[in-house]
């Protein structure tokens, strides 16, 4: 027996040995400078701390802001408005039946498109040379203000002394997709967060019942670009927007199981938190925290969710007011849904309502009459959430945003370089209109001016990250300073850019 | 070749230290050897380094002078001084050196020369800082009782501020445009840094022009000023340059239509004709806050926490300030008597949301332990507002919501309330048809209640 064990100790002692030699002073220092430079490394891109804060990389304590994403933190300067309700007509309106009114366009009805117009720009469909396409709708000066409104959108007038016109919005991107991803996250490639990410990130929520960000659909359809619109990229993801039905069941699978009960739920969350609080101070993965928060805020979702979400309840006269819908999907339905969820805290509410892309080729894409149809739908639901929210003392809080994500071409299209089946207009991000109205905004102003056929903006232009930085202003914000640390460098709304738009603030 | 004199030039700042390195370090190891008096071979070799570097740093200093279009009034001093010191390097060189042929030079003591190179080298470097950053940038961070004390001028940069009363009257050029030119272009176009030969500081100056020419015209779009301003911020031509304060769009438009009337340096806005929508973004803005325009004490972490844990959302209102938003909205079961939780923060609540909570009136009288209550919540309660004109005590309350309340009282009473602006009273129990605003119109009173009436194109399909 001794015999054996010497054999294993010099098994042993040889083994340690080989290993010894086999790791030279090379091979020590390569493993030190690798260890150093990832110890470097991770410092630089730990960046997924709540306002950019480095933190080390392991650590077993957890922040308020880490357990509780979406708890409320203190804006840069004092806020004008405590919550946004983005209203986005997916498929861009034409902002020449609605708002730009350009009765010069009347006169060159039918006449071709001049070429120094047309040199240089990209169309999605115009072809050759188009021919100008006047107003298709009628004008009139309405309220105080006397801004312009059409007769497509008979009801607003009653609120237009509200709102402040933006006319010379432009933007670079002339497809859907991009230019929605534009408009919603500030880049029109994928990856960025959203505004209304942003702004749950920046502001967290107030009722830790309901998401901080919640976004309704209706018109059919969802955003051409997809879920990323209003994703959060490279926040946590528990800063994204959460979408919720207006028909049926608000939230899918929200009701427990037959069999489960609410105590069984409560139980197994908490267990399955514990072990994901363990893992988060193994691995310290933000992703874990939004997880945590994930489940909890499901739990308590599913008492409050179908409470907010339920529009029988309201009086009669409010449905009249909004002409909801009941049980269908209707931007009607979104609006009054926007205003409970407001009431409710919620920070940031976005609709999307699709159908909006008048090119003419189909009945219902045509700008006399699909157009029309789908302005009498938003009509009064967009008039009366105004109305309402006035009537509560909702609107001194509450933010507004209109607008699509490019405009349309004051040139018929032509697709194919043929006659259209029925009138239409090309998209178009030279100049459109958008307007906000809402605490902190200048009621009944207008800003910037497009020219005699509303081609391109003359006076006023202003820009998406524009937009972007007046948005966060309102909400407290000081866009250039409201960064996260992604990759390597802070990263903003508006990257680069932006101006506060001065014009349209009280 | 004139390149390659600024590009010289430009280097004086790098040079300029070598000297100062060479004589500092001559001066320390001179104190060293005060006694034994043995390296003065060595001394004597770093005093004449300290010259030839000294020579350079003065050739390329001249050099910048030349080319960066400073006035020989704001450089002379340092350029005498810094040639001085040149030359004083050499003396110091000859009186060490070990052949000594300056008969009268051995006499002086080299601890008295010591401390005049340490004066000439401080005084040079301190006139070329001056020069660089300006004359008052070491004692900028300085308050300005200190400032005034050591003898300097404070200046206040005056910012353009018009007044919806006053506009019409302001001088065109003294109260318009010169402000805006003082905070924007003075800093480089004054008399001691005068880049492109041109003074902005006065009439006289913008009048002139600069090295190109005139900068004014009678229409903007052909003057100089104008057009460099509006340039592409990448524009190497871009003025103010990249990095400096730049003009805003208003201050740039205001400059425009200014010469576009034909820049008149005489006579008021009014008599200039310029439209009053030129100055409407120059008039001081009420813009409202959400809380007293006042400092506070900062509200304790512990009582926070307390009422936090408690259920109840305690938010600053924002970075700039301790007033706090309190919010019981996830708390709908806060009742009168969980008020006295709050009041150890009494003095910083400026916002209250106590919307759709079990509160009666008696919460009025609690309310009005507020000082500083600005905004308040009281929709979706039970109250009837029997007591509500004890907030009258309240001299920052600008809003009160009382919708979906059971509020019965005449909404007259609310006059008493000094600095009131809104009251939400949609959904009560007042009379509908009250006044719609009180005090003057200074208190809107909104009943809502707001219709939108079914027109025939409601059912139009097409």
């Amino acid at each position: 027996m001794k015999h054996h064990s010497d054999i294993v100790n010099r098994l042993l002692r040889e083994k340690l040995e080989r290993e010894t030699q086999a790791t030279t002073r090379r091979h020590f220092i390569k493993s030190c400078a690798q260890g150093m430079g990832g110890l470097a490394l991770s410092s630089i891109f730990m960046g997924c701390d709540p306002l950019s804060k480095p933190k080390p990389l392991a650590q077993n304590s957890f922040s308020e802001r880490d357990l509780n994403p979406l708890s409320t933190l203190a804006p840069h300067y004092g806020p004008k408005v405590k919550s946004v309700i983005y209203l986005h007509m997916a498929g861009a309106p034409s902002q020449l039946e609605m708002f730009d009114y350009k009765p010069e366009l009347h006169k060159y009805d039918g006449q071709d498109c001049p070429q120094s117009l047309l040199e240089g720009k990209k169309f999605a469909f115009i072809k050759g040379t188009p021919k100008l396409m006047g107003p298709q709708a009628e004008f009139k000066q309405e309220g105080e203000s006397g801004n312009w409104v059409s007769n497509f959108l008979p009801h607003f007038k009653n609120v237009v002394d509200e709102v402040a016109f933006l006319k010379a919005v432009h933007t670079d991107q002339f497809n859907h997709g991009p230019a929605q991803l534009f408009m919603h996250t500030g880049s029109p490639r994928l990856g960025r967060p959203s505004i209304g990410a942003w702004a749950t990130y920046g502001l967290g929520s107030e009722n830790q019942n309901l998401p901080g960000f919640v976004v309704l659909t209706s018109g059919g359809n969802t955003p051409d670009a997809g879920k990323s619109v209003w994703g959060s990229g490279f926040l946590p993801s528990v800063y994204q927007g959460v979408q919720c039905r207006s028909k049926g069941d608000p939230v899918l699978y929200i009701d427990d199981p037959d069999g489960i009960s609410r105590n069984l739920k409560k139980n197994t969350i908490d267990a399955i938190n514990k072990i994901n609080k363990e893992e988060y101070a193994k691995y310290a993965d933000p992703e874990i925290l939004a997880r945590i928060n994930q489940y909890e805020m499901a739990y308590r979702m599913q008492i409050a969710v179908p409470e907010v979400m339920n529009i029988n309840n309201e009086p009669e006269h409010i449905k009249q007011m909004y002409g909801v819908e009941p049980g269908k999907e209707s931007f009607a339905n979104n609006c009054l849904l926007a205003r409970k969820l407001v009431e409710d805290g919620v920070r940031f509410v976005q609709l999307f309502d699709w159908g909006w892309d008048t090119h003419g080729n189909v009945r219902e894409g045509s700008i006399d009459m699909g157009l029309r149809n789908k302005c009498r739908e938003i009509d009064r639901p967009m008039t009366a959430l105004i109305m309402d929210l006035k009537q509560r003392g909702l609107l001194d809080d509450t933010l507004i945003v209109w607008g699509g994500e490019f405009g349309r071409t004051p040139m018929q299209e032509n697709r194919g370089n043929k006659e259209m089946a029925y009138k239409g207009r090309d998209h178009h991000g030279d100049a459109f209109t958008m307007w906000m109205a809402g605490g902190g905004i200048k009621k009944g102003a207008s800003h910037g001016a497009t020219d005699d056929i509303g081609f391109s903006g003359i006076d006023g232009r202003v820009s998406v990250h524009d937009v972007h930085a007046t948005i966060l202003h309102l909400l407290g914000f000081n866009h250039e300073e409201f960064t996260y640390e992604f990759q390597g460098r802070p990263f903003r709304l508006t990257d680069v850019e932006g101006e506060i738009i001065k014009e349209i603030l009280a | 070749m004139e390149m390659i004199q600024q590009l010289l030039g430009r280097l004086h700042p790098l040079i300029v230290h070598l000297p100062i390195g060479f004589i500092m370090l001559a001066l320390l190891l001179q104190w060293y050897d005060r006694k034994q008096k043995e390296w003065s071979k060595l001394l004597s070799l770093i005093y004449f380094w300290a010259g030839v570097t000294a020579v350079l740093a003065c050739i390329t200093g001249y050099l910048q002078y030349q080319g960066e279009g400073y006035s020989f009034d704001s450089v002379k001093w340092h350029l005498w001084s810094g040639i001085v010191t040149a030359l004083f390097c050499f003396v110091m060189h000859l009186r060490l050196a070990p052949k000594n042929f300056s008969g009268f030079m051995a006499k002086a003591p080299l601890s008295i020369l010591g401390i005049v190179a340490f004066l000439l080298i401080s005084f040079t470097g301190h006139q070329g800082g001056n020069i660089t950053h300006g004359e008052d940038y070491l004692i900028g961070p300085l308050p300005n009782s200190v400032k005034s004390l050591l003898g300097y001028e404070v200046i206040e940069e005056k910012e353009l501020v018009l007044t919806e009363d006053n506009w019409e009257e302001a001088l065109v050029y003294e109260d318009v445009i010169q402000p805006i030119l003082n905070s924007k272009c003075v800093s480089c176009h004054n008399p001691k840094k005068t880049k492109g030969e041109l003074l902005l500081h006065s009439k006289e100056g913008i009048l002139k022009g600069g090295e190109s020419g005139d900068v004014l015209a009678m229409h903007s779009d052909e003057s100089e000023l104008y057009n460099r301003m509006v340039l592409p911020m990448d524009d190497d031509g871009h003025m103010p340059p990249e990095g400096k304060k730049q003009p805003t769009k208003e201050e740039i438009k205001l400059i425009a239509a200014w010469m576009d009337v034909g820049h008149p340096m005489k006579g008021t806005v009014k008599e200039n004709k310029l439209k009053k929508d030129l100055f409407t973004s120059f008039f001081p803005t009420k813009t409202y806050t959400g809380h007293p325009e006042m400092e506070i004490a900062e509200a304790s972490k512990d009582s926070i926490q307390k009422i936090e844990d408690y259920g109840i959302y305690v938010d600053p209102i924002s970075e700039s300030t301790h007033f706090l938003s309190v919010s019981c909205i996830n708390k709908p079961t806060f009742k009168d008597s969980d008020f006295e939780r709050l009041l150890s923060i009494k003095q910083q609540i400026a916002q209250l949301d106590l919307g759709g909570t079990e509160v009666s009136d008696a919460i009025f009288t609690q309310l009005a332990q507020l000082p500083n209550l600005s905004i308040l919540k009281l929709d979706d309660t039970k109250i009837t507002g029997s007591q509500i004109d004890q907030l009258n005590v309240l001299n920052h309350l600008r809003s009160i919501n009382l919708t979906g309340s059971n509020f019965n009282r005449d909404v007259q009473l609310f006059s008493s309330f000094k600095n009131l602006e809104r009251v939400y009273l949609y959904k009560t129990e007042v009379d509908q048809n009250g006044p719609k605003s009180l005090n003057d119109g200074r208190l809107v009173l909104e009943y809502g209640n707001y219709q939108l009436p079914t027109i025939p194109s409601d059912s139009i399909i097409y």
